[in-house]
């Protein structure tokens, strides 16, 4: 195994904020850790990183124990949700800061600087104030600046939470891309699903200081194993069945018939979200949502008494 | 099988441990021992010595110099009260007057009112009372000249309008600091809500006002009670605790009633500092929060905008008179008897003067650049390091910022007359004082910057590989390079200024500016001192404004982060 958290703990006083976390991260994979605020992901995090001392428990790199390694002396590089860019030096003084430690000569990691530059699109930016940048840039330098250690696994703290709408998606492309391409092995904290769904090979979701699922996105969207991981990812329906057992029930997975399904029920909202429109519908004073394709031609009214079906897979 | 990791291995593959040499431990202890024996030698002693002065004599418990001042000497207790409390309430009045008006009115001339409020500011001590005796004394230029009247200006009431005037400008700039930082929208949606401009005056915006209000209020009321310049020069027979304290040391050497006298003065300066420090920690006042700060858009009823308006010009016409009548004593005859133009006060100027001049410059420089170094570690130390015990070290560093500088100049005496520390006398005592004095304003900028610096940059530095050291050289440092500036104007200005500690450590044939100054208006030799306050005004001015011009044409965006939070507890110690 290449990275094993093993039994990790922390404790601020008597607040137990990650406990007997383990984890056991594959070379080249990139992980992305879920959770909401507080559930104790980015200390897990530091604790890698070596900013944060572990209460108990070890971190384990390629066989070696670094768990009291201080973070100078770390093979991880930390892209920081800030970015934490040095203000007074301009960007490949930024780049190249940490070549110096490694023993590298100054041309050398000049060289180095300006490959790491191209290869996130900032080339033309070599000699600019930090403060002349905007945050994708920003963002773009932070990444150049932890890649070109070469580092052996590579964390980031929610990288793209400062960022537009728009620009986090295009910048969560680049993060896969690089990370696909130099094959580097990534921890990826987030707390936007979205984000883990899509870029993530495994997702390790995170509940008041424990692991709640580990798996793929489809595995963790598909199967959640518990009512926080069903609610936390995505939306969902919690349907009764007769024998009082409860299941989740996504809502595309739930259609809109005009007779005979598995209950019936009445809308009694709907909202059009562009591609698809999401129906409210009051099934025996639960509510239920249940997603239907814009292309259909159908279009369900407001109090209209429907049936509904769930997809056979969902149950 | 796990390999337990060593060092070794990590050297090789990383190539970092061999940076990390052991010149930086030492290094680093040595700056730690400097630092913080410094505080505790020449800031901690210095103020036990008196505490001891005045409960022991002849190496015994005596409670005696207690027992007089509050049998003899409860008129002068009684005194400095009341002019304290004149003093901070007229101060006060003055001082919300003008923030009001220059945040609420879209005064045109809002630069020429900050202008003179910092000039006032910049000013060495008794240039009110210095133009009062110019302009109300028995030969004044008002009173006798264009009034002919024949007065006696000497007495309390001349105290406390001196004292008041002198104190308005630090007042107003305190509250104008709180003011502008209170969110716009917040008197918007008062106004929106249906309240009148003058009911949000009174309900939204000097509530919100308050921390400030009474910072400045308790700044004030100890500086008046520290004051023993005012009362020697414009009080005639009045006399108070402070100025007694300071006849005790020059006149009569009496060090154990001066002790005491001083202590008195301490505890109320004290008991101000907690709160001081309370109500600042409590209130918003350092919130950096994107607000919509800035002068407001509230219009004040025209009523309270005339009576507003006459306060704040009265005031601004007041200190131009004073700083002319100043210009003018420099090169006036015999002030009171020939008004015709001379240069004879400046010929006067030989070359003990001058020399006096010159060692003021050269110890503010001193006290400026060492007192900005030590400082600023120590601000490092403080924020950065978590080292036991910091909160003391934090209140020890910061004391002098609050106690009257009597007390810190009989410290001095007390503490530095024997042997191993024989040192009164010296220049270097002199220098000493001054930089462990103003020591709390690099310490406060630098601490200001730090907090500006995010953590997380530090962090990511060492995560790069750098060790502490590399982390302090490369990433600390530069950062604190505009607090260095600003904390070296500071202290610069400061020292220039200063008279009430250093004044007992002056020997007679190494005096300061500000010392010549004083002892010149004492003696009755206004064009002298006329012309030292002009020499200490324009030196401080031309520094101050170059400084601002280097660092405004550098715009270094740390710098205007560090200011805006650094000018408010700035002033608050420039005395």
């Amino acid at each position: 195994m290449y990275l094993q958290l093993k039994q990790l703990t922390k404790n601020f006083g008597s607040n137990n904020v990650v406990h007997n976390l383990n984890l056991d991260v594959n070379q080249g994979e990139l992980v992305c850790i879920l959770g909401p605020s507080g559930c104790g992901k980015t200390t897990t995090l530091k604790m890698i990183g070596g900013f944060l001392s572990p209460s108990s428990g070890s971190i384990i790199l390629e066989s070696i124990d670094i768990t009291s390694y201080p973070p100078n002396q770390r093979p991880t590089a930390t892209v920081f949700q800030s970015y934490a860019l040095f203000p007074h030096m301009n960007v490949i003084k930024n780049v190249v800061y940490g070549l110096k430690f490694k023993g590298i000569s100054k041309k050398e990691a000049l060289y180095q600087g300006e490959k790491m530059l191209e290869m996130v699109g900032l080339e033309q930016y070599r000699n600019q104030e930090i403060a002349q940048l905007s945050g994708g840039e920003q963002q773009r330098v932070a990444l150049a600046r932890a890649l070109v250690m070469n580092p052996k696994v590579l964390l980031l703290d929610e990288p793209l939470s400062n960022l537009d709408a728009k620009l986090r998606i295009k910048m969560r492309k680049e993060i896969k891309d690089l990370q696909t391409y130099l094959d580097i092995t990534m921890l990826y904290v987030t707390h936007d699903q979205e984000e883990a769904l899509s870029i993530s090979d495994r997702i390790v979701v995170m509940n008041n200081g424990e692991i709640a699922q580990i798996g793929p996105a489809k595995e963790i969207y598909q199967y959640p194993q518990n009512h926080f991981v069903a609610d936390f990812i995505g939306r969902v329906n919690i349907v009764k069945k007769q024998n009082g057992e409860e299941r989740f029930v996504r809502p595309e997975h739930v259609n809109i018939i005009e007779n005979s399904g598995d209950a019936r029920g009445k809308i009694i909202q709907k909202q059009f979200m562009g591609s698809f429109t999401t129906y409210f519908l009051n099934i025996n004073e639960t509510i239920i949502q249940a997603d239907i394709l814009s292309r259909d031609d159908k279009e369900w009214q407001l109090g209209e008494e429907v049936s509904v079906s769930f997809f056979e897979s969902a149950l | 099988m796990l390999k337990n990791g060593n060092k070794d291995f990590i050297t090789k593959v990383f190539g970092v441990s061999r940076r990390d040499t052991p010149i930086y431990a030492i290094f680093e202890k040595v700056i730690y021992i400097v630092v913080i024996g410094g505080v505790l030698i020449f800031t901690l002693w210095p103020i036990v010595a008196v505490l001891l002065k005045s409960i022991f004599n002849n190496g015994s418990l005596d409670f005696s110099s207690y027992k007089q001042l509050f049998t003899q000497n409860r008129e002068l207790l009684l005194n400095s009260l009341f002019v304290a409390v004149l003093t901070t309430f007229f101060a006060l009045v003055l001082g919300l007057s003008i923030a009001l008006y220059v945040t609420h009115s879209n005064l045109k001339g809002k630069k020429i009112v900050f202008a003179i409020l910092l000039l006032t500011m910049i000013s060495p001590p008794f240039v009110s009372s210095l133009s009062y005796i110019m302009l109300f004394g028995r030969r004044g230029l008002i009173i006798y000249k264009l009034l002919g009247l024949k007065l006696n200006p000497y007495g309390w009431h001349g105290i406390v309008l001196m004292q008041s005037i002198s104190h308005a400008s630090l007042a107003a700039l305190l509250i104008i600091g709180v003011l502008r930082g209170i969110d716009k929208s917040i008197e918007a949606s008062s106004l929106d809500l249906g309240a009148s401009s003058f009911k949000t005056l009174m309900k939204v915006t000097i509530p919100m006002a308050k921390p400030g209000i009474i910072a400045a209020a308790l700044i004030v009321f100890v500086k008046s009670l520290s004051d023993f310049g005012t009362p020697i020069i414009i009080g005639g027979g009045f006399s108070v605790l402070a100025t007694e304290a300071y006849l005790n040391v020059i006149g009569l050497y009496n060090l154990s009633k001066a002790s005491a006298m001083s202590t008195l003065l301490l505890l109320p300066a004290l008991i101000v500092f907690f709160v001081y420090r309370r109500v600042m920690s409590k209130s918003q006042f350092f919130t950096s929060k994107t607000v919509q700060s800035g002068d407001s858009s509230l219009k004040l009823p025209g009523w309270l905008k005339i009576i507003l308006a006459s306060i704040t010009w009265s005031f601004l016409i007041f200190e131009i008179l004073k700083y002319s009548t100043i210009f003018w004593g420099a090169f006036a005859k015999t002030w009171g008897v020939n008004y015709s133009f001379s240069l004879i006060h400046v010929k006067n100027l030989n070359y003990v003067k001058l020399e006096s001049f010159l060692r003021s410059l050269k110890y503010s420089f001193i006290a400026g650049f060492v007192g900005s170094i030590i400082g600023l570690f120590l601000s490092y130390i403080l924020e950065r390091k978590k080292i036991p015990g910091s909160r003391v070290l934090d209140f020890v560093a910061t004391l002098p910022f609050m106690i009257p500088g009597t007390f810190f100049g009989i410290g001095y005496i007390l503490a530095f007359h024997n042997k191993p520390l024989a040192l009164t006398g010296t220049a270097f005592i002199v220098v000493v004082n001054c930089i462990y004095r103003q020591l709390p304003l690099g310490t406060k900028t630098g601490a200001a910057v730090l907090s500006q610096l995010n953590p997380d940059i530090e962090s990511s530095a060492k995560d790069l590989g750098a060790s502490e050291f590399h982390v302090f050289k490369d990433i600390v440092l530069p950062s604190l390079k505009p607090a260095f500036l600003l904390s070296f104007i500071n202290t610069f200005t400061s020292t220039m200024t200063t008279i009430g500690a250093i004044i007992f450590l002056i020997s007679p044939g190494s005096k300061v500016a500000t010392v010549e100054m004083f002892d010149a208006i004492k003696n009755g030799d206004i064009g002298i001192g006329a012309v030292f306050a002009n020499l200490i005004i324009i030196s401080v001015l031309i520094i101050n404004i170059s400084f601002a011009w280097f660092i405004l044409k550098k715009k270094n965006s740390t710098f205007f982060v560090g200011r805006g939070k650094t000018n408010v507890s700035a002033i608050e110690t420039i005395n």
